[in-house]
């Protein structure tokens, strides 16, 4: 749910991986993003209305991963498939890290950017730094 | 007449009983207690009124050496521009005088939001006293 | 009571309203600063410019001490983020969300948001059953005529507990029709019924007499409230609430 740079990335990832994967949008240029050679389906649709969660076939997914770009939607949405449909991992983008400390706590599988990047970061000025003219 | 014990406000507070001498207007200095909203409006706040109170007496003491008398109030409110400009009000006063102070630092010079809301929202007249630049 | 509300749209801005009214302490949450402005103009110091869903500014209003939180921004996910994050982080006592997609209602339960209604009436309905007490609902406004049904709940202290209803001075043209006691047990009144603590009294009053009647059943003795010298007042119980009027 959510075809943004990260939805479009992961799913031509689980593509190739050889998975069945649904892309859902509200936007269909939001497509554009995917490659050309990915084969999975695409829907336009509200990711919080459970119609259209039930349409496209949430309730037989393995997995649902939300990365919207509002969290509260992704939490919403991720709930829903977990709750509602029985999907068994549920995943959730949350860029609040207060927020998603506490849909952790309730069981959701979440990620937050915010707290990753800059831990991603801080371990990299922590590490030492490369000698001149080898940086990648 | 707000008074938050700063520098620039007690200034402002000999300003305004230099000028009332003449009128024999009243002076009412007003510390406002500041409340977060973690706590009731009326929590108690012995520590903040205590240094009110203190305030509020130094007030006192400067308007006497000035022969003036001010009354001073102590105040609970969540926000002190709303609290400054909901007092003026209700006693209808003629005029509210702030002072607001100015350290020289890197950036811009802004004026604090307290006066900002006071010089936005007040139905009066009011006089603004900016104290000389702190080195 | 401390009542938090998510939302200075319409619903929020007449919900914060009625709730001031009803003496609560009460805080609106916004984003939009021109809705907060509007709201602290009309209803003064009670807005705070924020997002009710981030746990910094649910932290800075207050959510700890707060004894209900009603989310009535116009999307469904922002409100059931407010209530989940009220509940979980703060445990909140209680908490209602307005929700715009009539479908959504299940997961809302099931994800353990207590109350969850569609239209502002119906808010306030939730609201009022909440209070400790509600000093007077109106049930039922007959067009027209000026009348109106109205609830009020008789408070212990009120100077009316233990009398009967004859040595009542009711304003003109309000009887009492019903007393419902504690127990929710159902009295018709006659002239010699005594009004009891906690009683429920349903009454018919023209609208004018209204607040005359809330200060004669609820105020203590010695005095009602300011304000309530109206013209309205004056006849002697024993003539009875049942007299017909002409």
């Amino acid at each position: 749910m959510g075809c943004g740079r990260v939805g479009a990335a992961l799913a031509s990832m689980l593509d190739q991986d050889g998975h069945d994967v649904t892309v859902l949008d509200t936007r269909a240029e939001a497509f554009r993003r995917l490659p050309p050679e990915f084969s999975g389906k695409r829907h336009v649709g509200n990711g919080i209305d459970q119609d259209i969660l039930a349409r496209i076939g949430v309730g037989q997914a393995d997995a649902f991963v939300a990365v919207t770009q509002g969290d509260n939607r992704n939490v919403m949405a991720t709930q829903m498939a977990k709750h509602l449909f029985g999907v068994s991992r549920a995943l959730c983008r949350i860029y609040d890290p207060i927020r998603e400390e506490i849909y952790r706590g309730l069981g959701l599988e979440t990620i937050s950017p915010t707290l990753v990047g800059a831990r991603l970061l801080k371990e990299t000025l922590d590490r030492q730094p490369a000698p001149a003219g080898q940086e990648s | 007449m707000p008074v938050d014990g700063s520098q620039a406000s007690l200034d402002a507070l000999a300003l305004s009983c230099s000028l009332a001498r003449k009128t024999k207007n009243t002076i009412y200095a007003v510390y406002v207690i500041e409340v977060a909203r973690t706590m009731p409006l009326d929590a108690e706040m012995t520590a903040e009124a205590e240094r009110g109170e203190q305030v509020l007496s130094r007030a006192e003491r400067i308007a006497e050496s000035l022969d003036y008398e001010v009354s001073g109030e102590l105040l609970q409110a969540r926000d002190i521009g709303d609290a400054i400009v909901d007092e003026a009000v209700e006693r209808g006063v003629s005029t509210i005088v702030l002072g607001v102070g100015h350290q020289e630092t890197l950036a811009e010079f802004e004026l604090g939001e307290t006066a900002q809301y006071v010089l936005k929202n007040a139905p009066c007249q009011v006089m603004l006293l900016r104290s000389a630049i702190e080195e | 009571m401390y009542a938090i509300v998510v939302g200075g749209g319409k619903v929020g801005y007449y919900l914060a309203r009625e709730l001031i009214q009803g003496n609560n302490e009460v805080l609106v949450i916004e984003k939009d600063g021109a809705k907060c402005e509007r709201i602290a103009q009309d209803l003064g110091d009670v807005v705070l410019k924020g997002d009710g869903c981030e746990a910094a500014t649910m932290e800075v209003a207050g959510f700890g001490r707060a004894d209900m939180v009603i989310a009535v921004t116009g999307d469904d996910e922002d409100n059931l983020v407010s209530c989940q994050v009220a509940k979980v982080k703060f445990a909140v006592p209680r908490t209602i969300a307005r929700i715009n997609n009539p479908k959504n209602e299940a997961i809302f339960r099931k994800l353990g948001i207590d109350t969850t209604v569609s239209a502002t009436a119906a808010i306030l309905s939730q609201i009022e059953q909440e209070l400790p007490e509600h000093p007077l609902m109106r049930l039922l406004t007959f067009k027209g005529g000026g009348l109106e049904i109205v609830e009020v709940k008789v408070p212990p202290a009120s100077a009316v507990v233990g009398r009967r209803i004859r040595d009542v001075l009711l304003p003109q043209q309000s009887i009492i029709v019903l007393l419902v006691g504690q127990d929710g047990t159902p009295r018709v009144p006659t002239s010699d019924t005594t009004i009891q603590a906690e009683d429920e009294v349903l009454a018919v009053t023209p609208t004018e007499n209204e607040e005359t009647l809330r200060n004669i059943l609820t105020s203590p003795p010695g005095g009602s409230e300011p304000g309530s010298s109206d013209p309205g007042y004056g006849r002697p119980g024993p003539a009875g609430p049942y007299e017909p009027y002409r």
